[in-house]
């Protein structure tokens, strides 16, 4: 259930790293404003670069901003209180790799100053979640990616933390790994965490979130749910099999018709009152009609709208999936 | 005694810092439980890689190859084992301080595990001191064993060699046992400057300092030498920072009284092992300040 309470605001947020060789520096992250609301999860979304990370880990208080400020639960970042109530996967699970599963989670609990016999009802608990109760005492160095990826979620989990801050949950893990874990968002979801996910896979952002806010070289070039960033439909696709090159040339010079492709005849959706009238022309034409509908456009088309809108020279769809 | 001094206002000019730093504000994490936690780890990752097990059976080695070799004299013999011994301890426990010291920070760093520590309610001054701490059990851990080897080597031989009228064996047991603790203190001492590096540079340069800090440490009363007779204030200067900022190592070094059957001062012992300590707070003080506001 997502509430108006914001648990993380980011205001006037700015990264830049500067050296001795570049002393003007890089700006990865440029008058950045987010808020994320409790019970949501929200995705930045953007190609490789665009200062999702750095965002994160200035979140974390890993890396300190230029200018501007993130406040979690009403506190400054540096507050170490407001570590006891998040947790983070970092990219590509970066877990001590000589320990098992259990040992593993027995540290990262106790660094929460949990006694012996709750870290191990944890230990236990957390296993179960990822599913990695069978597996438990194998080395990390030995775990495949996925496992890797499900231990590295239980524990940012082991201080059932409200806000979960996940960099790149899927990064490397094959369609299975894939699932499983967007499954394991899924139910963190329905416990109702509020979880802050950076991806550059659309698709599994499109399942999960709620909100997404889409970066560019550091700026938040567009937010909003997928049906306000995504618009209305534009078109109406007629899918229609068996029209003749001839019909199918006819089809195409109604006035409402916007092309025709094979079997596909498309038509603008502010003509959608002459849809049966295209669709008469279409059987004329000997064709068979298959399926009409009206394609919403997908957060890959969003993201590369927004992008080229920013930077139209640039072609930056190259970078996402 | 002005080095005593100078350490004192050293650690009072220090600690002022640290606070104007927040090194413990904010709020408090779970203080020494964290850092409990962090030295363990520390620990239990170097027993698993097992690299230090086999530098060890190395070092177990060398001082067993001792005992093969025949000398002129029972105390000529105690006298070589005594001294190649020590030698084995401090050199070997030297190079593991810089081998295990100087990979704890930049390791982290570079394999980014340091980031699911720090994202958790630690704080930079625990982690750092938690890696120190984990640093200094390695390499007491492994110190003890080369020194229940050697005394066990003295004991054994000392049981064997027949004495001579005019020589006999002498362990020197205390004495020896003395030396291999005031070479622990050097170790913990340069273990402290090399996770001072580390903070701020790869591991590569770390390794790089490390060796030089030993040896400038280990040549100490030289550089005093030199800057007593600097001609010049600008040479005067330079040579005094250097001696203050370097840790004297030299005055942990009793191998050569307790080898050659010297009166060994206890009290200089002491002395240097007070000051050493002040040195590791001072320098844990400085790193930690450094890491604090290093971007990971």
């Amino acid at each position: 259930m997502v509430s108006d309470e914001i648990v993380l605001q980011i205001e006037g947020l700015s990264k830049v790293y500067r050296s001795l060789f570049a002393p003007a520096g890089t700006k990865a992250v440029d008058s950045l404003t987010l808020g994320v609301r409790r019970g949501e999860t929200y995705s930045i979304v953007g190609p490789n670069g665009s200062g999702k990370t750095t965002t994160l880990k200035i979140v974390l208080g890993l890396i300190f901003p230029t200018s501007g400020k993130v406040n979690i639960f009403g506190s400054d970042v540096a507050d170490l209180a407001v570590r006891e109530r998040v947790g983070f996967l970092p990219e590509d699970a970066y877990l001590y790799d000589v320990f098992t599963g259990e040992e593993l989670l027995d540290f990262y609990a106790g660094l929460f100053g949990y006694s012996r016999r709750r870290r191990k009802e944890l230990v236990d608990e957390l296993l179960s979640l990822v599913g990695m109760q069978a597996n438990r005492r194998v080395p990390f160095q030995e775990c495949s990616k996925g496992m890797r990826q499900r231990l590295a979620l239980a524990q940012a989990l082991v201080n059932d933390p409200e806000l979960l801050i996940l960099d790149e949950p899927t990064s490397g893990l094959d369609p299975a790994g894939r699932h499983q874990m967007t499954e394991l968002i899924y139910e963190l979801k329905r416990r109702g965490k509020t979880i802050l996910l950076c991806s550059h896979f659309l698709a599994e952002v499109e399942e999960v979130c709620d909100r997404v806010g889409i970066m560019y070289r550091g700026r938040l070039v567009a937010e909003g749910t997928l049906t306000e960033l995504a618009g209305d439909p534009t078109e109406i696709v007629i899918t229609a099999s068996g029209m003749s090159p001839e019909g199918a040339s006819r089809v195409a010079a109604h006035s409402a018709v916007l092309g025709v492709e094979g079997d596909v005849v498309r038509m603008g959706h502010e003509s959608s009152d002459r849809l049966w009238s295209v669709l008469d022309a279409v059987r004329e034409a000997g064709g068979r009609v298959a399926e009409v509908h009206r394609p919403r456009p997908t957060l890959q088309d969003v993201f590369v709208r927004a992008i080229r809108q920013d930077a139209p020279e640039r072609d930056a769809g190259e970078e996402v999936h | 005694m002005g080095q005593l001094a100078f350490g004192i206002g050293l650690l009072v000019a220090i600690v002022v810092l640290a606070i104007t730093h927040r090194l413990w504000a904010p709020a408090m994490g779970h203080g020494g439980a964290s850092t409990w936690r962090i030295a363990k780890i520390t620990v239990a990752e170097a027993r698993r890689r097992r690299v230090v097990q086999a530098v060890v059976v190395l070092v177990l080695l060398i001082l067993l190859s001792m005992t093969v070799f025949s000398y002129l004299n029972p105390r000529e013999q105690a006298r070589m084992i005594i001294s190649g011994g020590l030698s084995a301890i401090t050199v070997f426990g030297i190079l593991l301080a810089i081998f295990v010291a100087a990979f704890l920070i930049p390791q982290e760093l570079e394999t980014r595990t340091v980031y699911a520590v720090l994202s958790k309610p630690v704080r930079r001054f625990e982690f750092v001191l938690g890696k120190y701490l984990g640093a200094l059990i390695i390499l007491a851990a492994i110190m003890t064993i080369m020194t229940v080897v050697l005394v066990a080597v003295l004991l054994v031989m000392d049981h064997f060699v027949p004495d001579l009228t005019y020589s006999t064996f002498e362990p020197n047991l205390a004495n020896v046992v003395f030396a291999a603790v005031m070479s622990y203190f050097a170790v913990a001492v340069l273990s402290a400057y090399i996770v001072l590096i580390s903070t701020v540079s790869s591991t590569a340069m770390t390794v790089i300092a490390s060796f030089i800090i030993w040896a400038i440490g280990s040549l100490q009363s030289q550089i005093h030498d030199l800057a007593a007779g600097a001609e010049t204030v600008s040479t005067k200067w330079f040579f005094t920072m250097f001696y203050w900022l370097v840790p004297p190592l030299e005055n942990f070094d009793f191998r050569h009284e307790v080898s050659n059957f010297m009166q060994v001062s206890y009290k200089a012992g002491i002395d240097a092992a007070g000051v050493g300590i002040l040195y590791i707070i001072v320098v844990l003080l400085v790193a930690s300040v450094f890491f604090n506001d290093r971007q990971v």
